[in-house]
């Protein structure tokens, strides 16, 4: 019984521990991927890479957000949409230059 | 000139909100630690009063966190550390929360063997818990100390403040 209760145990402690968003660091750079999340209350998106890394971008003042080359509101971001990103690294943290929809 | 922020910025509720359910749960778990030792309700109830309060508590630091994090995310250098308290934080948040649906089903009295195993689970929960939050808070000052998340700094000759 004490087997089957740790076991359950360490089950669950796995559970929790995969359940959080793991996001990742690149280079000041462009990169093509699909927007997988998108928070408007904090103007944040999340996008994936064909490489699979998830960059977490946090819209600043100096953000562009355009589409067919017009500028576009926030709003019109959506989960799914193939989007490009000119990204900047400064420290580990990476500010969004230019977001552009793709589709 | 530098004007002096607001006080009541919406960065600042997180820490306002997170130091009671820290010390709440901690002492919570050191109850029912204890309740191994000494029997009955002298310190299973209070502990169980502890842990409630403290995960309510818990909830409403997750929530202030999540403001918060809006907000510094785009001053500080290394936002690895964020997402890193961020998780572990709900990890933490879910563990008590599952001591609490737990030590609420035990204070309805199961059979013999089911009081002893759900108090054994109930305990590793809280242990478990407890070093999570130990984990999240050390992340927490980490944001504050090494990359002034949500802080102010005052010009070098403080001339706003005069």
């Amino acid at each position: 019984m004490k087997f089957k209760l740790a076991t359950a145990f360490l089950v669950i402690a796995f559970l929790f521990t995969a359940c959080g968003e793991k996001t990742d660091v690149v280079d000041s750079g462009t990169y093509r991927g699909t927007v997988d999340k998108v928070e408007p209350s904090k103007t944040e998106i999340y996008v994936k890479t064909s490489d699979n890394k998830t960059l977490e971008l946090y819209f600043t003042e100096n953000t562009t957000l355009t589409r067919n080359g017009e500028t576009v509101e926030f709003s019109n971001l959506e989960e799914g949409q193939q989007v490009e990103v000119d990204v900047e690294k400064s420290g580990k943290r990476l500010d969004p230059i230019a977001v552009r929809i793709l589709n | 000139m530098e004007q002096i922020p607001d006080f009541w910025r919406t960065e600042v509720l997180h820490p306002l909100f997170v130091h009671f359910p820290i010390a709440l749960l901690l002492m919570a778990t050191v109850f029912k630690i204890a309740t191994l030792w000494v029997k009955g309700k002298f310190l299973d109830l209070p502990g169980t009063i502890l842990l409630v309060i403290g995960t309510l508590g818990g909830w409403l630091a997750i929530y202030t966190g999540d403001l918060a994090d809006g907000a510094v995310s785009r001053t500080i250098c290394d936002p690895t550390v964020l997402k890193a308290h961020e998780n572990n934080g709900y990890i933490m948040i879910w563990l008590f929360t599952a001591a609490v649906i737990i030590d609420i089903f035990y204070q309805f009295n199961f059979s013999k063997f089911k009081v002893y195993l759900a108090k054994g689970v109930l305990i590793l929960l809280m242990i478990t818990g407890s070093g999570y939050l130990a984990y999240v808070g050390h992340l927490g000052a980490r944001l504050v100390y090494q990359q002034a998340a949500g802080v102010y700094i005052p010009t070098t000759n403080c001339a706003e403040f005069n």
